[in-house]
C-alpha cells in the first residue's frame, strides 16, 4: 500500500464531503427530541392535557346517531384528533422558542444541518407520541376502529399539520413563556372549530363551511368515519355504513385539504421562521 | 492499493480555495436594518491557513458581518462568498465545510457533554473523532455531566468542540474565549493556532486585544459599520508610531523640551511629576525609534542631565483600538 500525502495540505481541498442526508439527520434529531422530551417535565403536560378532552365524554348525554353508534362515540373519535392538536401546537412552539433563545437552532444551522431535518425531528416526535397516545386511548375506549388505517392516516396528518402550526407560532413570540401563552389561542380556536369539543353540525351552516376547510375538521371527520365505518363526510345525518373503498373515496377531499394545509404550513414555516433571537 | 490525497480532481464549483485562493471573500458589504445601516462597505478576504481578526466596539457591525457569512442574512448590497458561493441560507457545498462558535452558547442544557457532541458528530458530513475533540478542549473528565452543570468557561470549550467535530475548512469564532479562565484561554489559543496551521481559514472577533495580537495574521478594526484600520499586526502598529517616554527633568520647562524630527511630543502629569512622550511616526519604521532616542540622548548630554525612566515601545493594539473608538472627527490615518 502506497500512501502519498501533500506536505502542507490545503485543508479539505481535495476532499469531497457528503452529509448524512436529510432523512438520516431527521431520524437522528428525532432521537434527541425524544430524549429531551422525556427529560423536560413541562413537556409531559402536553401528554396529559389532551386526556382532559375525554373526561366530559363520560358525563354528557349520549343519544343514538346511526347504526349502533352514539353521539358519544362520534365525540370520542373526534377527541382522538385533539391529542395531536394539543401536543402539536403546544410542544414545538414552546421548545423551539426556547431553543431559538438559547441559540441552539442557530448553532444547528451553522453546523450545516438543513432546515428540513431540524423541523422534521420535532414533527416526527409529535407524530410518534400522538400515535402512541391515540392507540392507548382507543385501546381503553374498547372498540377497534372499523378502518384502523384511515384512523392512522387521520391522526398522522393531523399531528403533522398541528406541529407546523406550532412552529409557525414561534416567529410571533419572544420567548418560551409567551409561546406557552400564545399557543393557547390557536389551540382553542381549532378545538372549537374542528368538531372536537362539539359536533360541527351544531354550528350555523356558513361557519360550518369555513370550518371544514380549516386543518382540523377534515381529520376529525376522517377519524369519525374510520372509527365507525360510516361515510360521515356529508354530515352525520343520513350517514351510511360503506365498504373500505367507498370510505376512502369519501375521505379523499379531506385528505386533499390536509395535504394542502401541510404544504402551505411548511412553506410558511420555511419563509417566516426566525432563527435569531435578536429582533432587528 | 494506492491512496493519493493530492491528486483528486477539484470540484466543479470554481472554489478559489481549491487553487490556493481565498476561502472567504467579502466585497463592499452593506447591511441595513430599516433605516439603520449596521455595516457600511466592508471588504476582506481570508485564505486557507489564515486567521483574520475583526475587532471593534460594541455595535460596530462585527456580528452582523459574521452572520452574513454564516448565511443568516442576505447582503443589503455588496457580496459575500464562501468557497466561491453565496452562503445565504446555507446551501449544500458550503454548510458541510464551515462551522462556527456563536457569540452566545447554543448548547442543549438537558443533554450531557457526550450527548451534545454525539449529536453534532452524527449530523456532520465528515466528523472527527469525538474522544480526540473532547481531549483537545480538555473536557474528557466532564463528559458525563449535563451541560447545565458546567461552568461558563467549560460551556465555551464545549461550543468550540461542537464547531471542531465537523472538521471545518472555514471557522467563524465570535468571541470564543469569553468566560474562560486565563489557563483555558491560553490552551484555546494554542488550539486555534494549530487549526490555523492545519489549513483552516478562521474569522475571529474578540474584545481581548491580546487574543488578536497572539493569533491574527491580519486584522481589521471596525467602528460604526466601517473598517477604519486594516492590515497585518506589524503593519497596523507601524502606522501608529513608536513611543519614547521619560521623566521630564525638574529643571527643564516643558516648553524647552527639544523638537525631534518625525516625532510629536506630549506631556502628561503622573505621580506628581511630568512625563514626556514622543510619538515617532516619521522616517524608516525600523530605524525611527533609534534616531529619535539618539537625538534625545544628545539633548540630555547638552543639558547635563539623564533621561530617567526612559522607555521605548511600539504602539500597542490597544493604542490603535482606543484611537479608533474615540475618533469622531475622522482624523485617523489611512
Amino acid at each position: 500500500m502506497t500512501t502519498t500525502t501533500t506536505p502542507a495540505p490545503v485543508r479539505g481541498a481535495a476532499r469531497t464531503r457528503t452529509a448524512p442526508g436529510w432523512f438520516r439527520q431527521t431520524l437522528r434529531l428525532t432521537r434527541t427530541e425524544f430524549t429531551l422530551f422525556v427529560r423536560y417535565k413541562t413537556a409531559w403536560l402536553y401528554l396529559v392535557m389532551p386526556l382532559v378532552l375525554f373526561m366530559p365524554l363520560t358525563s354528557v348525554p349520549s343519544t343514538p346517531a346511526f347504526g349502533d353508534f352514539t353521539t358519544r362515540d362520534l365525540s370520542f373519535a373526534a377527541a382522538v384528533l385533539g391529542i395531536g392538536l394539543m401536543l402539536g401546537i403546544g410542544h414545538p412552539s414552546n421548545v423551539f422558542a426556547a431553543r431559538r433563545e438559547s441559540l441552539v437552532l442557530k448553532r444547528l444551522r451553522v453546523s450545516g444541518v438543513p432546515q428540513v431535518a431540524i423541523f422534521g425531528g420535532v414533527v416526527a416526535l409529535v407524530v410518534l407520541f400522538t400515535l402512541l397516545l391515540a392507540a392507548l386511548v382507543i385501546a381503553v375506549g374498547g372498540r377497534v376502529p372499523a378502518d384502523p388505517v384511515l384512523m392512522l392516516v387521520a391522526v398522522l396528518l393531523g399531528a403533522a399539520a398541528m406541529s407546523l402550526v406550532g412552529l409557525l407560532i414561534t416567529p410571533l413570540v419572544r420567548n418560551a413563556e409567551s409561546a406557552q401563552m400564545f399557543s393557547m389561542v390557536p389551540m382553542l380556536a381549532l378545538l372549537l372549530t374542528g368538531g372536537v369539543f362539539f359536533p360541527l353540525d351544531l354550528l350555523p351552516e356558513p361557519v360550518r363551511m369555513v370550518a371544514q376547510f380549516l386543518p382540523v375538521a377534515p381529520t376529525a371527520e376522517m377519524a369519525q368515519a374510520a372509527y365507525t365505518g360510516y361515510d360521515v363526510f356529508g354530515g352525520v345525518e343520513g350517514a351510511e355504513a360503506v365498504g373500505t373503498a367507498a370510505l376512502w373515496t369519501g375521505a379523499l377531499p379531506a385528505i386533499g385539504v390536509m395535504l394542502a394545509w401541510i404544504v402551505v404550513l411548511a412553506l410558511l414555516v420555511h419563509r417566516y421562521f426566525k432563527w435569531d433571537p435578536r429582533q432587528p | 492499493m494506492t491512496t493519493t490525497a493530492n491528486t483528486e480532481p477539484a470540484a466543479a464549483n470554481q472554489d478559489p480555495a481549491q487553487t490556493g485562493g481565498p476561502s472567504v471573500v467579502v466585497r463592499d458589504l452593506h447591511q441595513h436594518y430599516g433605516d439603520f445601516e449596521a455595516v457600511k462597505g466592508v471588504s476582506f478576504e481570508i485564505r486557507p491557513g489564515e486567521l483574520f481578526a475583526l475587532l471593534g466596539t460594541n455595535g460596530a457591525g462585527k456580528t452582523t458581518t459574521i452572520e452574513t457569512l454564516e448565511g443568516f442574512r442576505r447582503p443589503s448590497s455588496g457580496s459575500a462568498r464562501v468557497f466561491g458561493r453565496d452562503p445565504f441560507d446555507q446551501p449544500a457545498g458550503v454548510r458541510e465545510r464551515a462551522n462556527a462558535v456563536l457569540q452566545g452558547s447554543g448548547l442543549l442544557d438537558d443533554l450531557s457533554v457526550d450527548e451534545n457532541l454525539g449529536l453534532a458528530s452524527d449530523l456532520a458530513a465528515a466528523p472527527r473523532d469525538a474522544d480526540e475533540v473532547l481531549g483537545l478542549v480538555d473536557l474528557t473528565d466532564k463528559r458525563k455531566l449535563r451541560v447545565r452543570q458546567l461552568s461558563g468557561g467549560q460551556k465555551r470549550r464545549l461550543d468550540l468542540a461542537l464547531a471542531l467535530i465537523s472538521d471545518p475548512e472555514v471557522l467563524y469564532l465570535d468571541e470564543p474565549t469569553t468566560g474562560m479562565d486565563p489557563e483555558a484561554r491560553n490552551e484555546t489559543w494554542k488550539l486555534i493556532s494549530e487549526l490555523k496551521e492545519s489549513g483552516v481559514a478562521i474569522l475571529l472577533t474578540t474584545h481581548y486585544l491580546e487574543e488578536a495580537e497572539r493569533l491574527a495574521d491580519r486584522l481589521a478594526i471596525m467602528h460604526r459599520g466601517r473598517v477604519h484600520v486594516e492590515g497585518t499586526l506589524a503593519g497596523v502598529l507601524a502606522g501608529w508610531g513608536d513611543r519614547v517616554s521619560f521623566l521630564v527633568p525638574s529643571d527643564v520647562r516643558t516648553a524647552d523640551l527639544p523638537e525631534v524630527d518625525g516625532a510629536e511630543v506630549g506631556v502628561q502629569a503622573r505621580d506628581q511629576a511630568l512625563w514626556a512622550t514622543y510619538t515617532v511616526t516619521g522616517g524608516e519604521v525600523a530605524d525611527r525609534a533609534h534616531h529619535a532616542v539618539s537625538a534625545l540622548f544628545e539633548w540630555a548630554r547638552e543639558q547635563g542631565t539623564t533621561l530617567q525612566h526612559l522607555q521605548v515601545r511600539g504602539a500597542s493594539l490597544e493604542d490603535v483600538f482606543l484611537r479608533v473608538a474615540d475618533d469622531t472627527a475622522g482624523t485617523l490615518p489611512e
